[in-house]
């Protein structure tokens, strides 16, 4: 590393010793007063919002990411495990706190993330990866979608496109504004999005819940579509605290959705959701009702869970389910065909850690939902630790050869699921 | 270059000239790596600041400095002192030097907390919740920093920059705590934090 220039020389340093002595002087000569209470009381950390007063000695706490990441060398990786026939392994390395994925028609993997400010490009040659930093400076770029030659990113406040990307992944153009503003109260809670292009063309994005367990606004705890062409802004779905994971049935075109519920209610309660819309506009409950059949203590109290969407399949509590794709490649058996793959990147706010895995949900001919079963295993090595898992999936895409990545951003990885000899 | 006023750093002459001085004397507890050496200049052996203004990073969570590492390379926290040498690492060297620093064992605080501020203190630290993340004890968790033994002047630049939305914050809850501090609460909390033992 080198010094920074700003950084004296040995020979001022010395000549300026008795001028630090003097100051530090002047710091250990502080004065005090007594304090006085505060004006206002300061709200706890946004994540304990919505506690009980039983819960206030709780050492539950979120998990913040390894943002600087992780080589898959210092990593248990044999410890994961997947269905007989399968093979899982590491893709690549080196992509800092990857979230959610896009795939270039030219085969680049375009991946956004939380808290990077930069938008990667993964390029392989010939099974050789570059990760590129393709654009940078950016505000909470989580959101990632590609159609027809245009990368799109979803910002905190805004989502932006990048026309003739793969053509340009060493001189990107500048960003084009589909739309702006969609973070007008720049609050804490749930401000990053997820992006995904429908089969009607339009862009959909989640706009979260401002917090736990709070009232959001007219357009908050929603997915919302954008037609880039035109601009025009409409609401999908309505109630759904924060999605960061949607995708649309090969078959029925429906928009099915994951969903985090809140936090607080205990071990057991609610579960996260995966949801189907079936009607434009529907609302699924928040804050009021939580997976589908359990009101709220506080914003719940005059109001019935009959008049909310429940869920198609409870994914389980506080297991934060993130990025899901349906299954339409070739590679896997065809018992896989139009499943739904789900990254479940929690939990924390349980005493006994589940979750972390990918998760496999079987539909029937009409899209119903069978059953829901882990699929890739090994991430949660010990279920009271702190942490107890070493890697956190976030978001799953299914390639052009049937192949699935998932991606990790606790570590900065992504693995590749693959079956049979390929 | 921009200059954050929430990070300060405007005067780390100073901590250059004391560090210096001291590493002369003082004997490192493991071999230091050669890319640590340079933070030592002014961070102190074995990341042991002598300086108020500037932190001390022995036994601070690994997690902790490599994210404010990560931060200082991105843009997000700026720093004349800090933006330059963070530029040109690469994740594995911010890593390593986490690794080495979250290492080295706190020395006993220098700082004599003022009588009166020892309870009051405390009863800020529990009001205004720096407990809930921090820990008990003030001594921080994975990317939670320790504050227990830190820099005194450092540590109130910190609640100053938060409070005024110019020191980057990971996930907004730092910012939102800081809002109702007044400049006592800040001068009282800082006097407390920085008398705590570190271990």
């Amino acid at each position: 590393m080198s010094v920074s220039a700003g950084n004296p020389s040995l020979a001022r340093v010395v000549s300026r010793f008795a001028a630090a002595l003097l100051a530090l002087g002047a710091f250990a000569a502080h004065a005090q007063q007594p304090a006085k209470p505060a004006a206002a009381p300061t709200p706890p950390p946004s994540w304990q919002q919505g506690r009980s007063a039983e819960q206030e000695k709780s050492t539950l706490h979120p998990f913040a990411i390894h943002v600087t990441g992780k080589p898959a060398k210092e990593l248990p990786v044999d410890k994961l495990r997947v269905p007989a026939g399968f093979k899982v392994e590491v893709w690549v390395d080196g992509v800092p706190a990857a979230r959610s994925m896009a795939l270039g028609d030219k085969g680049t993997v375009f991946v956004g993330n939380r808290q990077a400010n930069n938008v990667y490009a993964i390029v392989d040659r010939g099974g050789k990866r570059e990760v590129k930093t393709l654009l940078k400076g950016l505000d909470t770029p989580n959101g990632v979608a590609f159609r027809k030659g245009t990368l799109y990113v979803a910002e905190r406040h805004r989502i932006t496109r990048y026309d003739g990307i793969e053509d340009r992944l060493d001189n990107p153009p500048e960003g084009k504004v589909v739309i702006d503003n969609l973070d007008p109260s720049k609050a804490p809670g749930h401000f990053w999005k997820f992006l995904a292009m429908g089969p009607d063309g339009k862009l959909y994005f989640n706009i979260g819940a401002p917090g736990n367990i709070v009232m959001p606004n007219y357009m908050q705890a929603s997915i919302s579509r954008v037609d880039p062409k035109s601009g025009t802004l409409e609401n999908v779905a309505m109630g759904v605290r924060n999605s960061v994971g949607f995708d649309w049935h090969p078959r029925t075109k429906q928009l099915w959705f994951t969903e985090h519920g809140r936090d607080w209610l205990g071990d057991n309660s609610p579960s996260d959701e995966l949801n189907v819309v079936t009607r434009k506009g529907q609302h699924f409950g928040y804050p009021y009702c939580h997976q589908g059949d359990t009101l709220d203590p506080e914003f719940g109290k005059n109001r019935s869970c009959s008049e909310f969407t429940p869920p198609a399949l409870k994914l389980g509590a506080h297991v934060a389910p993130i990025g899901m794709r349906f299954y339409a490649g070739k590679m896997f058996p065809a018992e896989y065909s139009n499943n739904i793959f789900i990254a479940r990147r929690g939990s924390w706010n349980r005493a006994i850690k589940q979750g972390y895995d990918v998760y496999r949900v079987t539909l029937s001919e009409e899209g119903k939902v069978l059953k829901g079963e882990p699929f890739l295993t090994g991430f949660l090595t010990d279920e009271k630790a702190d942490p107890p898992m070493w890697g956190r999936p976030a978001d799953v895409m299914v390639m052009r050869d049937g192949s699935l990545l998932v991606s990790d951003d606790h570590n900065g990885i992504i693995y590749r699921v693959s079956y049979g000899k390929k | 270059m921009s200059v954050s006023p929430g990070d300060g750093g405007g005067a780390a002459i100073i901590a250059a000239a004391l560090s210096f001085f001291i590493a002369c004397a003082a004997l490192a507890a493991e071999p230091v790596p050669r890319k640590a050496e340079a933070c030592t200049v002014c961070h102190g052996p074995g990341g042991n600041s002598t300086n108020p203004i500037l932190p001390s990073l022995a036994g601070q969570p690994a997690q902790f400095i490599s994210l404010q590492l990560f931060l200082f390379r991105e843009g997000n926290r700026k720093d004349p002192q800090m933006s330059l040498p963070a530029s040109s690492l690469s994740n594995a060297e911010m890593n390593e030097l986490a690794a080495y620093f979250s290492r080295q064992i706190p020395a006993a605080p220098s700082h004599k907390t003022a009588p009166e501020n020892v309870s009051a203190g405390r009863r800020l630290a529990e009001q205004f919740h720096c407990v809930q993340c921090h820990g008990p004890a003030l001594l921080g968790l994975q990317h939670i920093p320790r504050l227990a033994g830190q820099q005194f002047a450092y540590l109130k630049t910190q609640l100053r920059g938060f409070k005024s939305g110019t020191r980057a914050d990971m996930d907004g809850n730092m910012t939102s705590a800081a809002q109702s501090l007044s400049d006592n609460d800040i001068e009282v909390l800082a006097d407390y934090l920085s008398g705590l033992s570190g271990r």
